[in-house]
């Protein structure tokens, strides 16, 4: 069955006819050529395709289309301002967060869903977060050390 | 020596890039007139293909074409044992093979029609472990195996599942096991895991109607990839090109040829569209290339005093059903079991035998941390029988100047300190007393040396194309994979530092294509620093020189009496008389125009000095060449109740001789201790009798996320220039998996005195030890 479905990718409004099995990682990678999300398992587990639908972190690949009408998404590409970087992706870079870059998207979204929302998220909830995301280049050190530095950043710039 | 950018930390080129979503992965190109492919994996492990039926898959609506492998066993290839082939011809020899595919118009559509694809088979007695498969009377997996083309020195034994049986023999076995007052001896094994980088192979190929061949791949060696297509298609090399996009992680599995062979296969058969196919997770973990499966049955003796006297070490190595990419590997396995230890006498054995599994390939580690687990693991045994520290044995023993390897390599301070490392080790985790465990919990402190040489090919060397541009600015081509290591930026730090620029007036190259890139082995054996950095200062000096060289011409002076200073080059006697950069580097022009002197650009090359192949009599050889040494040590809390371990403090340092960038090099070390406690604690792909993996998607294979990762990490270095690299830099890359899982293990039993030999250890496994010393207590 073949879906037709409208919905708000990084500010802009979309339309796509996409096939019934497709999911929403299909239709921001084929359909709309958002590359940025990524695809690494076959388990819904190692978040690589994590993207912002209406605020919250989801996996778009098991993200039904039915469920995207008329919602708001955001993806990697949707979250630095022109040339410059979100405060996420800044910190991360500082921290020596970015090694091969796979993961990279999918955790920058996370975070942006869980720091735009709840500034003062803990360290507990921070770790809660990336702990659904897998990394096989860093061992999660300077990840985590990015995370917070954002978080530190952003409050910052909230209190500036 | 003063630096301006070694030593410190430089900002990855590719930073921006990556965090923006905007760097370009094998999977996120699309071709014009591009066609996907799905391939279909057998049912059985070992098994006749008795017939394959296509007919119902050919007419689905998409299908472009449906690809068997008649023919596929005149495509045999491989670097070191040619037994590798595209598809599955006559027999399918492990779960995770290519035995047909489909390419249709999308996905979809393609992996529909794989559903339709009959295949009869007859099945063969399945062996997923090296010793069933070496027994007496084992069915075959590779009948043939005589007829296979080989490197000298290296192949199958006819008649048997051996692939390759390597020898090292050093001193006198017996008269060292003789001079020995303690013997200790255990039995280890280092399962199968996957390197699983969160970016899954993947390639697309087309043929082109003139005759070319063109590929993109996720891997890290496209220049062997580029004659080995050329070699099975008839075509020259020149006419295969081959594309090396972002790649999103690698840790060994990308290395050598995985799927390039079974995708230009099935592109062959549609002529003029190029197909992409991309690995599923299940494809990425059994259909390319797994890590490990290495036994080691070790025995080492020692005087009263401590003094090694002999190891005798055999690895049985179930390499799976292909044995080109793991021959290797077995050998590093076989020759480095002594870890950072000088034994006046050695036996080493290491024998590659085929299983029904899908073969093993490159691990981060390379065959070290296999049997590295064996002698550490025994190093702690064998001081607990003499009544010794463990550190005062290995300080009787350690590798160091005046020892020689068991490969017959004299060392040198130049090789690094291993002392020094273990030093570090010791302080950061053993000093002060442990924490009280009480009733609940129980704490372990465990310590590993480490040593680690590269294993790759004696005439392996690592290209530098270096120009200037117009304005003085220079762009760096090279062959190098950048997998997330950072290469790149190493590059760039050390042209900048020895051509005197700023970081940003250097840039480095982005993607490999053998059509324009220098060219280079295969990026491994964490060598790109030494080699690559190396090639980057000779084609650097070469530039400077030809800058001199020009502006001789241009002061009418000898070159000798000029300098260069990254904006200059200038009269040392009178720096007033001097020529800017910008107008050197496309020749001098005078003020008629007439131009003098080269355009200044250099290509350069680095090879290891003397590096060889073993000796056919005694297994030894020129084969390490360069090491690192350092030294591992955790601490750790057991929860008695649960089972579970969690690594409270991990430390690692390593002699690497120089610090490039200090935050890559701490990034590189913490990703190598998780891999290293992944595959300690949690990794394993587990195969049941009949061949078939218990646990080939993510979530049941363990890899570890970040509420595993040690609570906290010690990484020092330790700085003894060497004699090979730039500004004596050793490699790095892979060292830090390699003393992790003998480190733990030597902690658990500092926890509960309980000996694990085999990995991972799980919370069962700590219950059932616990319960069983509880019965005999």
């Amino acid at each position: 069955m073949a879906q037709t479905v409208t919905f708000k990718v990084n500010g802009v409004e979309r339309t796509v006819h996409a096939a019934g099995w497709e999911k929403l990682l299909d239709v921001l990678r084929l359909h709309l050529g958002l590359t940025g999300t990524k695809c690494g398992c076959d388990d819904y587990t190692c978040g690589a395709c994590v993207v912002v639908v209406n605020g919250k972190a989801q996996r778009a690949c098991s993200f039904p289309l039915k469920k995207i009408e008329g919602s708001q998404v955001v993806t990697i590409e949707g979250v630095a301002d022109g040339e410059h970087l979100h405060p996420i992706q800044q910190a991360l870079i500082d921290a020596g967060a970015v090694q091969c870059g796979y993961c990279i998207p999918g955790i920058v979204m996370e975070l942006y869903a869980l720091l735009e929302s709840k500034p003062d998220a803990s360290r507990d909830e921070i770790l809660d977060a990336l702990d659904k995301h897998m990394c096989r280049c860093t061992g999660y050190e300077a990840i985590l050390e990015g995370a917070l530095l954002a978080q530190a950043r952003m409050r910052k710039a909230r209190a500036g | 020596m003063n630096f301006v950018h070694v030593g410190k930390d430089a900002t990855r080129p590719d930073a921006v890039a990556k965090v923006t979503g905007r760097s370009v992965y094998l999977d996120d190109i699309c071709l014009p007139g591009m066609l996907q492919a799905a391939i279909l994996r057998p049912e059985h492990a070992h098994a006749k293909i008795v017939s394959i039926d296509c007919s119902a898959a050919e007419t689905q609506p998409g299908v472009v074409a449906v690809v068997t492998g008649k023919g596929a066993s005149q495509l045999r290839y491989g670097d070191n044992i040619r037994d590798l082939m595209p598809m599955a011809e006559f027999k399918v020899r492990h779960i995770g093979e290519a035995v047909a595919a489909v390419v249709a118009e999308d996905l979809h559509a393609a992996k529909q029609a794989l559903k339709l694809i009959r295949v009869e088979y007859e099945p063969l007695p399945v062996y997923t472990d090296a010793l069933s498969a070496m027994a007496d009377g084992a069915a075959l997996i590779h009948e043939e195996s005589g007829e296979y083309w080989h490197l000298p020195g290296l192949g199958p034994e006819p008649g048997t599942n051996i692939a390759n049986h390597y020898h090292l023999i050093k001193g006198d076995i017996q008269q060292g096991f003789a001079e020995a007052d303690a013997i200790v001896e255990g039995d280890f094994n280092y399962p199968f895991g996957s390197s699983a980088a969160i970016e899954p192979h993947g390639a697309i190929c087309v043929f082109h109607p003139d005759g070319r061949i063109e590929i993109w791949s996720s891997s890290i060696c496209p220049f062997i990839v580029q004659d080995e297509i050329a070699r099975a298609y008839g075509r020259s090399a020149n006419q295969v090109r081959v594309h090396i996009p972002e790649l999103g992680g690698c840790f060994g599995y990308k290395s050598d040829l995985t799927i390039e062979q079974t995708v230009a296969h099935i592109a062959s058969c549609v002529p003029g569209r190029p197909v992409k196919w991309v690995a599923s997770r299940k494809e990425d973990l059994l259909s390319t290339l797994l890590g490990h499966g290495i036994r080691t049955r070790m025995k080492i003796g020692a005087r009263k005093d401590g003094k090694l006297t002999a190891i005798d070490s055999k690895v049985y190595h179930a390499t799976g059903a292909y044995s080109d990419t793991g021959v290797h590997v077995c050998i590093a396995a076989g020759h480095n079991a002594t870890g950072t230890y000088e034994f006046p006498h050695a036996d080493l054995h290491a024998y590659l035998v085929y299983t029904n599994t899908p073969p093993i390939g490159a691990y981060r580690g390379y065959g070290h941390q296999e049997s590295q687990l064996a002698i550490e693991r025994l190093m702690d045994i064998l001081a607990r029988k003499l009544s010794m520290s463990p550190f005062a044995l290995r300080e009787k023993n350690y590798l160091g100047p005046g020892t020689t390897t068991a490969l017959g390599e004299p060392l040198h301070a130049t090789n690094g300190d291993v002392r020094a490392c273990a030093e570090i080790v010791r302080r950061a985790v053993f000093s002060g007393d442990k924490p009280a465990g009480g009733d609940r919990y129980a704490y372990g402190r465990g310590f590993a040396g480490v040593m680690k040489s590269p294993k790759g090919a004696p005439h392996s060397s690592k290209g530098c194309y270096m120009k200037f541009n117009g304005d003085g600015s220079v762009t760096i081509a090279m062959g190098g994979a950048e997998v997330g290591q950072g290469l790149r930026t190493v590059v760039q730090q050390l042209a900048a530092e020895r051509l005197k620029l700023p970081l940003e007036r250097v840039s480095v190259y982005t993607e490999i294509d053998t059509g324009f890139s220098p060219w280079e082995w295969q990026t491994i054996g964490s060598m790109f620093t030494i080699q690559g950095g190396k090639a980057v200062l000779r084609a650097a000096d070469k530039m400077i020189a030809m800058l001199k060289r020009t502006a001789a011409q241009a002061l009418r002076c000898d070159e000798d009496r000029l300098d260069y200073d990254g904006d200059f080059v200038f009269l040392k006697s009178d720096p007033s008389q001097h020529v800017p950069l910008a107008r050197l580097v496309r020749g001098y022009m005078y003020e008629n125009g007439m131009t003098v002197g080269e355009v200044v650009q250099a290509t350069s090359d680095c090879r290891l000095p003397r590096y060889s192949g073993a000796d056919p009599a005694t297994g030894q050889g020129n084969m390490g060449v360069t090491y690192t040494f350092g030294a591992q040590g955790c601490e750790l809390k057991i929860d008695k109740q649960t089972g579970e371990i969690t690594v409270e403090h991990f430390a690692s340092a390593f002699d690497v001789g120089r610090v490039i960038n200090p935050k890559q090099i701490r990034g590189q070390v913490a990703g190598g201790v998780m891999m290293g406690i992944g595959a300690s604690l949690y990794e394993e792909l587990v195969f049941d009798a009949d061949g078939k993996c218990k646990n080939p998607h993510f979530r049941k294979y363990g890899f570890p996320t970040i509420k595993q990762a040690p609570r906290k990490q010690t990484i020092e270095f330790v700085e003894n220039p060497g004699e090979i690299g730039p500004y004596g830099a050793r490699g790095i890359g892979e060292h830090p998996v390699v003393g992790v899982a003998p480190a733990i293990l030597n902690a658990i039993h500092d926890a509960i005195g309980v000996d694990f030999f085999e990995l991972p250890i799980r919370p069962a496994d700590v219950l059932a030890a616990l319960g069983s010393s509880a019965e005999e207590a």
